[in-house]
């Protein structure tokens, strides 16, 4: 049981590199001890040692100066979810702006396929913005005066495209999320909802490699938000972009997130897949925000099962069968229809065995409580990728 | 200090102003008396020591004027500029190579817009005038845009029907060349100071200074480089009404939407590309409200600067005014107004018309039809100019008009004889007016005038520094000093006498009509209109109807000013109590507060703010119009102004006119909350 992070993390990122294998491994995004610090003489904070341990009051008595983002590394990888989470202030919204230095970090290194993007000259920073990289934002940002069609093909007036082109191209995008016959309209005239799908079509109207969300559904209601959360799963469906993606809210992260990286003061607490935040969080911090979590919805058979005891070794054959990446609150539905354990079956092999009570323990979470407070170095080691 | 806690709070926040202000309403349980409370609130006892020794020191020496060793002689320095002037104007190479040409650009550019409304004749004028004010209005079949179509043919026949169409013509092309100037100049100034930190901090002092000086201090200095004539005209209207398209446009690109420009950056914007997609275009309301203002500034200059050969209606106006022709004064003041209501119905309408909501679908033919009736209108221009002499007379013909000033000419004389005076019992208005004038300008100009002058500086010193801080002060000081050193003390006091009288006036009847507009809703409704065109009409309008009911006085001067400067005092009042916050209205009628507890214990309190911008704005416009009252019997600094203008006297004309700017300055700062000052 106690091996069971690593043996769930490796078939997924199997499946990854299975799914990017034609286009290399090289992560999109690799960021490295990066820094940004607001405020007098920022720029000597991230090389202090004798400051960089301190605590975000602690910075700020001694030196006036808030680290928004600290010593952040992360690599997101192509044609992957990647999430970034934390309650407002924990710096998430600064870090995906550092990424195409809409603001300047204080130090540390940003890659875009391999290009050092921090050492980019205006031009080159420019081309990033406008051909490889584009965000959606949370109030939008669109052009009041413009219709909703010229708000899409904005993104492709500022590269220089001939109107009639662009104004085909956006129509096309327009329609792809959902707005058909609404092109002419104003955003003012549009609900919010609305409004960020003609945010969303103007950060595709481009086409770029990346697409970065800052928090573009807080400002929608409930019910709206969900809508638009099904479109970004169907568009990544279809298209299978790289995201990143920024939220101050869990369930949209758990939904949404290949790997979620969760932010604290500006630090990564923990990096690591929905499964392994819900199932092992790296501290009390984590565990308190994954708590309410329903988390058969999350974990998945493969943490859930039991290893075969003799007789089950021996009449491994019979019975219903699971496969290791079924969710608990599935296989609870198989196991009350069948009425005793199922085998869990991997490549034709059968792995494990859950039962009533395995899958009690993980709804109850008692088990696996017991197991996070030891298996915690473990979640470190995978934050630390 | 051994001041009870509650006070000493109080002095802690800076923009605590108000001398006589009651305790927080937070009250500690133990309710200290009136007594300790005033004694414990040192701004208080400093203010009221002041005024003390202000009266004490008054009563005791019986006259205070600046002490002639204080003084320096202006006047022949003065004098021997303006012999140089006069010498050296056509020959030195400042004028030859660089005066002149702007001169000479403004005359002919004013001179040509003449002459093609000229050719145009009255038929071609009057189509392309209402055309221009229905495409402002949207060109097409709305309301609004029929409605500013109607009003400017109205406008334009009711100007030929009262026999003033030349002048309107002569005042209209001059505005045409004003505006197009004025706008050019503060867009750039305002895309400047929009984009530029620097432009920013250099050019915001020099508008708020400008806002505050009077219009009237504005020509002088012109005549003195352009001698009388349009070019000193023109180039005094330009400067005094490009601010306000400055401050919007540089405020609009500032405010523009954070969110619309991050995405424009992160979509790899260029600065120009931003600038010309989202910033310009986020700004256009602002832009347009602010044209609104200068072509209202302008139009006001314009009619103004008639006392500098700027001809027109201004100068009917002027030379009716000096020739006490009530009928002809006031058939050109109407014209005026109609002007002032026309220029401002048309931008604002297309101010409005930004904010429309566009049906789908519509958007393309609209944008098309719009640019065409432009176009139309440009055609229409190059038709009249060539074909319109053979069509119509250049002019109103003379048998179209109806002369209207004989029988106002009558009315105003049985105003005089019937209202004026001799009323049993009320008196008269006439009657009233030298009543005021007897017991209350002249007892508080003598009062002014006993008052030893380092008392005055005393008293300006401690309001400066109970208002604000104690840069205004010094800067008040500094002001009263300036005067009295130009030898201006006791005319300056006059019209101080004159300012301060208007100014309580002012105030008392703006926040008393401000309350009701704030709280009765028809009040509101009936008053909005005639705020909207009060303050729309040039300051010279308004002295005309009051030489009709009190005669040339400074009674006159005072009553022009109350009424020119009250639309904005209750404006800004009526918004104040308006705004203040919903919430705590709602908890004092939940409390079961009534009306009155409602207005005094929550609305007044939570509006000072806003009253206090409205009495500083009604200071800053009552002295404008106190100072142009001169031309009307006002007397004092304005007169002498006037007769520097008309005489060509400068060195009685400038320093009065810096005096006014003195003054200007001073009454601003004193009455000038030093944080979080709200502009309208």
């Amino acid at each position: 049981m106690s091996e069971a992070p690593e043996a769930t993390d490796a078939p997924k990122s199997a499946e990854r590199a299975e799914s990017t294998a034609s286009a290399g491994t090289e992560p999109v995004f690799s960021v490295r001890n990066l820094w940004k610090v607001f405020g007098p003489k920022a720029s000597k904070i991230p090389g202090d040692t004798s400051l960089t341990g301190l605590s975000a009051t602690e910075l700020r008595e001694r030196t006036g100066c808030t680290a928004a983002v600290r010593d952040v590394s992360f690599d997101v990888e192509k044609r992957e979810v990647f999430v970034v989470m934390g309650l407002s202030g924990s710096g998430k919204s600064t870090l995906v702006r550092c990424l195409t230095r809409l603001i300047e970090p204080t130090a540390g290194k940003v890659d875009f396929n391999g290009e050092d993007v921090v050492g980019m000259d205006k031009d080159a920073l420019r081309d990033l913005r406008r051909h490889r990289a584009s965000m959606v934002f949370q109030n939008f940002g669109l052009l009041p005066h413009r219709s909703v069609i010229d708000n899409v093909a904005y993104g492709l007036e500022i590269q220089g495209m001939g109107k009639a082109e662009r104004r085909e191209r956006a129509a096309e995008m327009v329609d792809k999320v959902g707005l058909q016959g609404l092109g002419e309209r104003r955003p003012g005239q549009l609900s919010g909802g609305q409004q960020q799908r003609v945010g969303l079509a103007r950060a595709l109207a481009v086409d770029p490699q990346v697409l970065l969300f800052d928090e573009p559904f807080s400002a929608l209601d409930p019910l709206i938000r969900r809508d638009m959360q099904e479109e970004v799963i169907r568009l990544h469906r279809e298209e299978g972009r790289t995201m990143i993606f920024i939220t101050h809210d869990l369930s949209e992260a758990l939904r949404l997130g290949d790997r979620i990286a969760l932010m604290r003061d500006g630090a990564i607490v923990q990096l690591g897949t929905p499964e392994e935040i819900v199932a092992n969080p790296a501290d009390d911090y984590v565990r308190d925000f994954v708590r309410d979590v329903p988390r058969e919805q999350v974990i998945s058979v493969r943490r859930a099962m039991r290893p075969l005891d003799a007789s089950e070794a021996a009449d491994a054959t019979g019975g219903a069968t699971l496969a290791p990446d079924t969710l608990v609150s599935e296989a609870i539905e198989a196991v009350a229809r069948s009425g005793e354990s199922c085998r869990v079956v991997e490549n034709g092999r059968t792995i494990g065995i859950v039962d009533h009570a395995s899958l009690l323990t993980v709804v109850a979470g008692i088990n696996r409580e017991g197991e996070s407070d030891g298996g915690g170095d473990k979640a470190k080691e995978v934050a630390a990728v | 200090m051994s001041s009870p806690t509650l006070t000493k709070d109080e002095d802690a926040r800076p923009a605590t102003p108000g001398p006589a202000e009651g305790p927080a309403p937070e009250r500690p349980d133990t309710t200290p008396t009136a007594l300790s409370r005033f004694l414990g609130n040192p701004k208080a006892v400093v203010l009221v020591c002041a005024v003390l020794v202000v009266v004490v020191s008054a009563l005791v020496s019986g006259s205070g004027a600046w002490p002639g060793a204080l003084t320096a002689d202006v006047k022949s320095p003065l004098n021997d500029l303006d012999d140089w002037l006069v010498d050296n104007r056509d020959t030195h190479w400042l004028f030859l190579y660089f005066l002149l040409h702007f001169s000479n650009a403004a005359e002919s550019s004013v001179d040509s817009i003449t002459s093609l409304f000229d050719s145009m004749g009255w038929i071609g004028v009057t189509v392309i005038g209402t055309l221009i004010a229905w495409a402002g209005g949207g060109a097409d079949l709305s309301r609004r845009a029929l409605r500013t179509g109607a009003t400017g043919l109205a406008v334009f026949l009711i100007c030929g029907i009262l026999g003033v169409w030349e002048p309107t013509m002569e005042t209209l092309a001059l505005m045409v060349v004003a505006v197009v100037c004025a706008a050019v100049l503060g867009f750039l100034l305002g895309l400047a100071s929009g984009l530029s930190d620097r432009f920013e901090r250099i050019l915001r002092p020099v508008f708020d200074t400008m806002q505050v000086m009077p219009a009237f201090a504005f020509l002088l200095p012109l005549v003195l480089l352009f001698n009388i004539g349009t070019p000193s005209a023109l180039i005094a209207t330009v400067i005094y009404a490009s601010p306000p398209i400055a401050r919007l446009t540089a405020l609009g690109l500032r405010s523009a939407d954070p969110a619309a420009l991050e995405a424009s950056a992160s979509l790899g914007a260029s600065g120009w590309q931003q600038l010309v997609t989202a910033k310009l275009p986020l700004a256009r309301k602002q832009m347009m409200l602010g044209l609104n203002q200068t072509i209202m500034m302008c139009l006001s200059m314009v009619v103004l600067a008639s006392l500098i050969g700027g001809g027109g209606l201004g100068d009917e106006i002027y030379q009716a005014l000096g020739a006490l022709k009530i009928g002809e004064a006031l058939v050109a003041g109407v014209a005026v107004v109609l002007l002032a209501v026309l220029l401002d119905r048309t931008t604002a309408a297309a101010g409005e018309r930004l904010d429309d909501v566009v049906k789908a679908g519509l958007t393309k033919t609209m944008a098309r039809l719009r640019r065409a009736v432009w176009g139309l209108i440009a055609v229409l221009i190059a038709l009249f100019a060539a074909i319109g002499s053979a069509i119509g007379e250049g002019e109103w013909p003379d048998g179209w008009t109806v002369d209207f000033t004989n029988p106002i000419d009558t009315a105003v004389n049985w105003l005089t004889d019937h209202i004026g005076s001799g009323i049993p019992v009320l008196g008269g208005t006439i009657t009233w007016a030298e009543g005021f004038t007897e017991s209350v300008l002249n007892p508080l100009r003598s009062g002014l005038l006993a008052t030893p002058w380092w008392a005055l500086a005393l008293l300006v010193a401690v309001i400066g520094w109970i208002v604000g801080t104690w840069r205004a002060a010094l800067t008040g000081v500094i002001c009263l000093a300036l005067v009295g050193w130009m030898s201006l003390w006791d005319v300056a006091m006059d019209t101080l006498s004159q300012v301060l009288a208007g100014l309580v006036l002012t105030v008392i009847l703006g926040v008393v009509v401000g309350i009701l507009c704030a709280r009765i809703d028809r009040v509101e409704r009936i008053m909005r209109p005639v705020l909207d065109t009060m303050q729309t009409m040039p300051q010279f309008v308004y002295l005309i109807p009051v030489i009709a009911l009190v005669g040339q006085n400074r009674t006159g001067g005072i009553l022009a000013a109350v009424i020119y400067a009250a639309p904005a005092v209750i404006r800004i009042t009526a918004q104040g109590l308006r705004q203040v916050d919903p919430a705590a209205m709602e908890a004092a009628t939940s409390l079961g507060a009534t009306g009155r507890q409602q207005l005094f214990g929550v609305q007044l309190p939570l509006a000072r703010k806003s009253i206090l911008v409205a009495l500083n704005q009604g200071v800053v416009l009552v002295l404008s119009m106190v100072v142009i009252a001169g031309l009307i019997g006002g007397g004092a600094l304005g007169y002498m102004v006037v007769q520097g203008l008309s005489k060509g006297n400068l060195s009685q004309g400038f320093p009065a006119g810096i005096a006014i700017v003195c003054l200007g300055i001073m009454l601003d700062r004193l009455s000038q909350p030093s944080k979080g000052r709200v502009r309208d």
